[in-house]
C-alpha cells in the first residue's frame, strides 16, 4: 500500500478535456483502507458544496459516499495482502450529481462477509440502506473481473 | 484519560461508580470505529452500569459507527446495564430516524435527563 492519492478536475483519464458533453468530470483515486475514506468525502464536500445543493442534502451525499468507500474496505479487510483501489468519478451536470465509486475488492459470499465484528447484524446491509434513503438513485453492479460499482445519484431539485 | 486518532477523541469521564461518560469529538468512522469500541469495551470490562455516550460534538457518524453503538447496547444490556446517547446534534439524529435506530437506542437531550 503506496497511500497514493489521485485527484483531478475536469480531465478523465486519456480525455484531456475539462468537459465533456456538456458534463464536467471530478475524478479522485484513493488507497482501499480506512484512513483515506475521509479524503474522499472531503472531495465530495467540494463538489457538491458548489451545486446549490442544501447543507443536509450536501451531508446525506458525503455519507453515501463514505457508504460506498466503506463497503469496499471492509470487503478489502478479508483479503492479506490485497493492495486495492477506489476510484470515484463525480460528473456534475445541472439537474443531477452522479458518482461512480469503483473498486477491485473481490466480493464475498453472505458468511464472510457477516464473519467479522461482534454487533450480530452486518454492518455493511445499514450501510446498503443508509445509501438508498440518502441519494435518489443507487445502482450496485459487481465487477467481470473482480470488484463492485456502486453508482450514486442526486438531483439538485428537491422534486426529483 | 483520553484516547486519539487524527479524527476522533473519545474522553471518558466518572459520575459515580457506577456511571461513565464517553465524551466523543470528530467523526466517528471505519477508520475510528475501532478506537470507539476499544473504549466502550473498556467500560464493560469495567463492571459500569451506566455508560452515557455524549454525541454532542460528532461531526459524522456511519454505518460503522452506528454498528459499534449497537454493539455497546447490548454489550450493556448482557452485564445488566444500560448504554444511553446524550445530546445527538439534528443531523446525528436524523440517521437515528431514518434507520429506525431511534427505537434501539435510548437517547436524551442531556446528561441530566439520561441520568433520571
Amino acid at each position: 500500500m503506496t497511500g497514493d492519492v489521485a485527484l483531478s478536475e475536469g480531465m478523465p483519464s486519456g480525455s484531456g478535456r475539462p468537459v465533456i458533453n456538456g458534463t464536467a468530470v471530478v475524478t479522485l483515486t484513493i488507497p482501499c483502507a480506512p484512513e483515506y475514506v475521509g479524503t474522499a468525502r472531503l472531495a465530495i464536500l467540494g463538489v457538491a458544496g458548489r451545486m446549490g445543493f442544501s447543507y443536509d442534502q450536501i451531508e446525506d451525499i458525503r455519507l453515501a459516499v463514505g457508504e460506498a468507500c466503506t463497503n469496499a474496505i471492509e470487503r478489502a479487510g478479508h483479503v492479506p495482502g490485497l493492495d486495492a483501489g477506489i476510484n470515484i468519478r463525480c460528473e456534475i451536470q445541472a439537474e443531477r450529481l452522479t458518482i461512480e465509486i469503483e473498486d477491485n475488492v473481490p466480493t464475498m459470499n453472505g458468511d464472510a462477509a457477516g464473519a467479522e465484528g461482534e454487533e450480530d447484524f452486518s454492518t455493511q446491509e445499514l450501510g446498503a440502506v443508509l445509501m438508498e434513503i440518502l441519494v435518489d438513485e443507487v445502482a450496485i453492479d459487481t465487477l467481470p473481473g473482480g470488484g463492485t460499482r456502486a453508482r450514486l445519484v442526486k438531483y439538485t431539485a428537491d422534486n426529483a | 484519560m483520553e484516547t486519539t486518532n487524527m479524527n476522533l477523541k473519545v474522553t471518558p469521564r466518572s459520575l459515580d461508580n457506577d456511571t461513565r461518560v464517553l465524551d466523543l469529538e470528530g467523526e466517528v468512522d471505519v477508520y475510528t470505529a475501532p478506537l470507539l469500541r476499544q473504549e466502550i469495551m473498556d467500560q464493560v470490562d469495567a463492571g459500569v452500569k451506566r455508560l452515557l455516550v455524549n454525541l454532542a460534538k460528532v461531526e459524522y457518524l456511519d454505518s460503522t459507527g452506528l454498528g459499534i453503538l449497537i454493539g455497546g447496547v447490548k454489550r450493556m444490556r448482557e452485564q445488566g446495564g444500560v448504554l444511553r446517547l446524550v445530546a445527538p446534534p439534528p443531523r446525528i439524529t436524523r440517521i437515528f430516524d431514518i434507520t429506525g435506530l431511534n427505537r434501539i437506542f435510548e437517547v436524551h437531550a442531556t446528561e441530566a435527563e439520561a441520568l433520571a
